[in-house]
């Protein structure tokens, strides 16, 4: 590990895809050059996970002042809870270039940007430039959406971007407030996360910030009610964005919560949880009934992607440590089992040309390895003990109990939920007789079958031995919850007085 | 006090392992040349025979220690620790889990080598010994488990493996709803007790949340929440070992090999509710309205599935009404706080249960997969030693001295009377009554009278010895293991109370000699009218009846799966397409499509001003431009 | 003195805004802005002679300067323009109508 991994990992893939759109390559060599970087992120991100002590703290820090005379800075940083999300999008990005046909040239090109953009949004402790990530990371998606996607694609990328810019710009300016109000109480300018944490926010407006924040991110986690734009969206975009989207990208509307919500506006915060904490359990639920509905199968995984975002945001409002430490071991386990099952659709679509559930049968018997990775993929993410989905959702919804019990008890509904359609389903697609598309399944290849064995062994052994896993976010969950009230007790007195200082008394 | 073995570990795993092998073999070589079946065979039972060795090992470790001792523990490793809570895969023994330990790993082993037999020539032998495996070495990691979280992991996983199971012949649509509709009932009763270990982990869980620390930090626990989790835990119950309202999984699983009904109904899964609740028994013992409940519910539903065994026609199905209705005394048991007594009830159902399934798949084997009674008649000739295990089995389930299963029942059933319940025995008493009933019409309808289907007569010839000999071994154990807990009244010393004694938190009943004789009387008595009756009816031979009345609702089973699908199915699946075709676009996202709907509107209404024509353009420049100076010129003044 | 080539070049202004609104001949418009400019040139002049300061003179030189630019380069839309539709009438090209 050396000292600016952090921004390797992240520029490296951001450059390659630029240089790739503009080089006259070859669809081939796109793919290629794509996998070889994404490996090479991958190397380096394990030696940063080997390397990762789980002190709790930002570690790997990056601080370079870029704006001065506004206090903005170039920082990165790591710790356990950007880690890991960091770690479930390099891990899993690189098995999109193994599975589907080749593409064009800027399909890959794209993917590699919103790799290294994702990662800068994890890593970066200046909102500024979280801010600059998080509206980058928007770009490829929109791209790949709109050129790659599927018949219907047009309004779909319309929606999810007219959404989510609708949702940054809210978090724009709710950054400007905080920038200007650190600027009020301590007369310097900065826009560092760790010393947003030391603001005394209250009143109207810091209630009004916060929802600026909360929701950008609902709109990203999505977070019901603002999850309309994502069954579209999931549906119509090409695997890769789909995967894409689900495993990292929503995450990091959750990690945006932890890390901005939660440190610096922990009044409004406890305030709001509740209803909150109802809106992801509602979601859960809502989502999960409609995910039965559903005739085609990516729509449903869409569906019911969104109905565990909710229960993952959950975890985070129920303000334990129990239920937020489940909410990111979730996020990882979300990410390979949900994540991995749109990779399988999209390769049941390749190969069978349809996504109707009811066109389909019998796969189970055509295609066995297949069949066992999905049904795999399939329990963690119903949460069966063993797999990894079972103990992120046991502690959530334990805290959510310890939280709130009506909320608790609804929590635990998922339980229910989850199983009704992902059963369904698999009757449909894989048991019963063959169906005449199904007639030619092609087991998955050689190289398919190795490309996904880690992943797969990776949600067993996160279900048997999560404890490695667990040490390494502990330390920062804890100190979340260590931070908000002794940076009460930190305040002076004085200070207390121009609580209502804001923007608008300037 | 406790001690550490770190083979204990081991006794899950063995049968994991093999599924785990098993699996792989399979898959890698179901599309090219297949294994031959014995190679599965063989490993198959490796792992399940030698869990059994291992068992006996811990039993005997117990038995060297004191009897206030006897526990053995091992942690394997930290599973999870996240603040308060401290979760480790770790493995417990005591006298209560041993004693299920060494039932379920013989009587695993056991169908497992009947098995090898019964599934000859299915093209999916490796994948079904893979699924069985896991199950047992599932119900291993539940019996053995030192907490309740570990105990999930079991719980969770053989309800898995019963769905797999179940939909095991997947090509059959009805056969796959089957196996959903265990899985998900299932869930429902998981709902339950994974609330119920949450509510006990923020009650008294802090300080480590195994059972030794629970049970040392009982006191603790106020009395509301105390109740809370003995209710939620019972709903867990309720699911897994299919009581009301969750029983109505367990007679469709009946779908999947019988050697999986064996397995289900007989020593595995279905008990685990029962051990669940004998395991948390120092909670239970705390909360008496918990057990009131528990052995209410339990005896009615022993009650409802004692009608509808009544009227089946299916070979199976009888068979598993009847467990459900066994079943159900074992929480009446549970309930009244005679802990050992249902535990007792286990473990003697498990033989004569097995027993039955496996003798009943020797009957279906031979007729080539016909399950319906009235095609049968007769078989006694054919097959003499199916005949007579299963009449030691059918004896044993009705609860005829000296077989095993009137000792455990009526050790219920005096239990019940002697702390007062005296509503559950009588209908314990009535209920007996039934079981013999429909038990020996279930045997005089098969093996006695004339053949009713000559042509399958003809064909069916004894089971092959793989089959037969686990037959026998359970018959002996069918016949003999209730005298390991004979009561006082025949000179018995209870030793199977006295060995679950120091797991249990139970105070057995002072004994009453007139209440005793009270129990054991109407018990002989109850059997006795029912066999009679049903000798009466088809002792030699009788049409297959048509129901009416009473008798053809229950045939019906109260149309309780309709009432099922018709309160909750039918409305759930309502709720997804309306929410899907009707909320979603109409409500949820009612305001983003008005906030497109405004820009539409505002769009066309300013639409008017862009007539196109660039002098058009210019004179709206000037206006503006006029505009502002005026304005500019008053803020000037 | 200094009014009344002020009123002159208001005058001139306006008539410059009527003949761009009003007229449709593309040449007429584009004489009618000519005059406009001319007219600010007017005021630029008046208004450095009245305060006897070279700024004024200088911004006409360079308002001529760009209007002669701009000249030639609306001369050669414009011939495009009759190309393309073989009338000069500015109601035809309606283009951005909504």
């Amino acid at each position: 590990m050396f000292e600016h991994v952090l921004s390797v990992i992240i520029f490296l893939p951001i450059i390659a895809g630029l240089l790739l759109l503009a080089s006259p390559a070859s669809r081939v060599i796109a793919r290629f050059t794509g996998l070889a970087v994404s490996l090479s992120t991958l190397v380096l991100s394990l030696d940063l996970y080997m390397g990762f002590k789980g002190t709790g703290l930002l570690e790997c820090v990056e601080n370079i002042p870029w704006i001065e005379s506004l206090g903005i800075s170039y920082g990165l940083g790591v710790d356990g809870i950007s880690l890991f999300i960091l770690m479930a999008g390099s891990v899993l990005l690189p098995l999109v270039y193994f599975v589907f046909g080749t593409k064009e040239k800027g399909y890959y090109a794209n993917l590699l940007i919103v790799q290294g953009a994702m990662a800068g949004a994890v890593c970066a402790t200046d909102m500024v430039l979280f801010y600059i990530f998080w509206e980058v990371m928007l770009l490829p998606v929109f791209f790949m959406l709109g050129l790659y996607g599927g018949p219907r694609r047009l309004p779909a990328t319309l929606k999810i971007t007219l959404y989510t810019i609708a949702g940054s710009l809210l978090m724009l300016a709710a950054i400007v407030y905080l920038g200007v109000s650190y600027h009020a109480q301590f007369n310097e300018w900065s826009f560092a996360m760790d010393k947003m944490a030391q603001l005394n926010l209250t009143g109207q407006v810091a209630a009004v910030a916060f929802f600026g924040f909360m929701i950008a991110f609902a709109i990203k986690i999505p977070l019901f009610p603002f999850h309309t734009w994502l069954p579209d969206a999931y549906t119509e975009a090409p695997t890769a964005a789909t995967f894409v989207l689900s495993a990292v990208m929503a995450k990091i509307g959750v990690y945006g919560v932890i890390r901005f919500v939660v440190p610096v506006f922990d009044l409004e915060f406890a305030r709001f949880a509740i209803l909150l904490a109802y809106a992801g359990v509602i979601g859960m639920m809502y989502c999960g009934f409609a995910a039965i509905a559903q005739k085609d199968f990516k729509r449903m995984l869409a569906f019911s992607s969104a109905s565990h975002m909710g229960v993952i945001a959950l975890g985070v409002f129920c303000m334990n440590i129990q239920a937020l430490t489940g909410s990111i071991y979730q996020i990882v386990a979300h990410a390979t089992s949900t994540g991995v099952l749109f990779l399988f659709a999209g390769i049941l679509e390749e190969r069978t040309n349809t996504r109707t559930i009811d066109d389909l049968g019998g796969i189970a018997a055509k295609a066995p390895v297949f069949a066992l990775y999905f049904a795999i993929a399939m329990l963690a993410s119903v949460g069966l003990p063993g797999t990894s989905g079972f103990i992120g959702e046991f502690m959530i919804v334990l805290g959510a109990i310890k939280f709130n019990t009506a909320i608790g008890v609804l929590a635990g509904t998922t339980l229910i939920i989850g199983v009704c359609y992902m059963l369904w389903m698999f009757q449909r697609v894989f048991f019963e007789k063959t169906s005449s598309r199904a007639e030619n399944f092609k087991e998955l290849t050689l190289v398919e079958g190795l490309v996904f064995l880690p992943v797969i062994l990776l949600i067993i052994v996160m279900g048997i031995y999560p404890h490695p896993f667990l040490s390494k976010i502990t330390p920062s969950t804890a100190l979340q919850f260590a931070q908000p009230a002794s940076v009460v007790a930190q305040v002076p007195a004085s200070n207390v007085q121009y609580l209502g200082l804001t923007i608008e008394q300037k | 006090m406790e001690q550490s073995v770190n083979y204990l570990g081991l006794i899950p795993l063995f049968p994991l392992m093999g599924a785990v092998l098993i699996g792989l073999l399979h898959v890698f070589t179901c599309k090219r040349t297949a294994l031959p079946e014995k190679v599965y065979g063989i490993l198959a039972c490796i792992g399940p025979v030698l869990s059994f060795v291992l068992a006996l090992k811990v039993f005997v470790a117990l038995k060297a220690l004191a009897p206030e001792a006897r526990f053995l523990t091992h942690k394997a490793f930290t599973w999870f620790s996240v603040g308060d809570l401290h979760i480790n895969m770790g493995f417990l023994a005591d006298p209560l889990s041993c004693l299920m330990l060494l039932f379920v790993t013989f009587i695993g082993s056991l169908i497992h080598i009947y098995s090898i037999g019964y599934m000859g020539g299915d093209k999916n032998y490796g994948k079904f010994f893979a699924y069985m495996n896991l199950f047992l070495g599932s119900m291993l990691v539940l019996v053995l488990g030192d907490g309740p979280v570990v105990m999930f992991v079991g719980w969770e996983g053989v309800g898995l493996c019963s769905y797999l199971l179940i939909s095991f012949y997947s090509e059959d649509r009805s056969n796959v709803l089957a196996g959903n509709k265990a899985f998900i009932v299932n869930r429902v009763g998981d709902l339950g007790f994974v609330l119920g270990m949450s509510f006990l982990f923020w009650g008294i869980g802090g300080n480590g949340f195994d059972y030794l620390s629970l049970k040392a930090n009982v006191q603790h626990l106020e009395p509301a929440i105390a109740l809370t989790v003995c209710l939620l835990l019972f709903v867990g119950a309720t699911g897994k070992s299919a009581q009301i309202p969750l029983y109505v999984w367990l007679p469709d699983a009946m779908a999947g090999p019988t050697p999986v009904s064996a397995l289900i109904h007989a020593a595995t899964m279905v008990t685990a509710g029962v051990y669940m609740v004998a395991r948390f028994s120092f909670l239970y013992a705390g909360v008496e309205l918990a057990g009131t409940i528990v052995a209410w519910v339990g005896i009615l539903t022993a009650l409802l599935a004692a009608i509808f065994g009544m009227f089946q026609d299916d070979i199976k199905k009888v068979l598993a009404y009847s467990t459900v209705s066994q079943l159900g005394y074992m929480f009446a048991g549970v309930g009244v706080a005679a802990y050992s007594a249902g535990i007792f009830h286990v473990f003697t159902h498990a033989f004569f249960k097995a027993l039955l399934f496996l003798g009943a798949g020797s009957v279906i084997y031979a007729l080539h997969h016909e399950q319906n009674i009235w095609k049968m008649g007769g078989l006694k000739n054919k097959m003499p030693k199916t005949y007579i295990t299963m009449v030691i089995g059918a004896l044993a389930l009705a609860g005829c001295p000296p077989f095993a299963g009137f000792f455990s029942k009526d050790e219920i059933l005096y239990s019940a009377l002697a702390t007062g319940h005296f509503g559950i025995w009588a209908v314990g008493v009535l209920v007996a009554g039934m079981t013999a009933y429909y038990t020996f019409r279930m045997i005089f309808v098969v093996f006695h009278g004339e053949p009713r289907d000559q042509h399958a007569y003809e064909h069916a010839s004894e089971a092959p010895n793989v089959m037969t000999v686990p037959l026998i071994i359970l018959a002996v154990g069918a016949l003999f293991a209730g005298f390991l807990n004979l009561p006082g009244i025949f000179g018995g010393d209870q030793i199977v109370s006295h060995w679950l004694a120091p797991s249990l938190s139970e105070q057995h009943p002072h004994g009453n000699l007139f209440v005793e004789i009270l129990a054991i009387g109407a018990s002989v008595v109850a059997f006795a009218i029912g066999i009679k009756i049903a000798y009466g009816k088809f002792g030699q031979g009788a049409p297959e009846p048509s129901f009416s009345g009473f008798a053809d609702f229950a045939y019906h089973k109260f149309y309780v799966d309709e009432l099922y699908d018709r309160i909750i199915v039918q409305p759930y699946k309502a709720i997804g397409s309306s929410i899907w075709k009707v909320i979603e676009p109409n409500v949820t996202d009612a305001p983003v499509k008005g906030v497109t709907r405004l820009y539409m509107v505002l769009g066309t209404a300013f639409k008017v001003f862009q007539v196109g024509y660039v002098r058009i353009y210019a004179l709206y420049m000037v206006l503006g431009l006029s505009i502002m100076s005026l304005l500019l010129s008053q803020s000037l003044n | 003195m200094m009014h009344c080539y002020l009123y002159l070049s208001i005058i001139l202004f306006c008539l410059g805004i009527v003949g761009v609104v009003a007229r449709r001949n593309v040449f007429t418009v584009f004489m009618s802005i000519e005059l406009m400019l001319n007219a600010a040139n007017l005021a630029f002049v008046t208004f450095a002679r009245v305060h006897e300061s070279m700024d004024g003179h200088v911004l006409a030189m360079m308002v001529m300067a760009v209007a002669a630019a701009e000249a030639a380069l609306a001369l050669a839309v414009v011939i495009l323009l009759h190309k393309h539709k073989g009338k000069l009438d500015t109601n035809v090209f309606s283009l951005l109508k909504g």
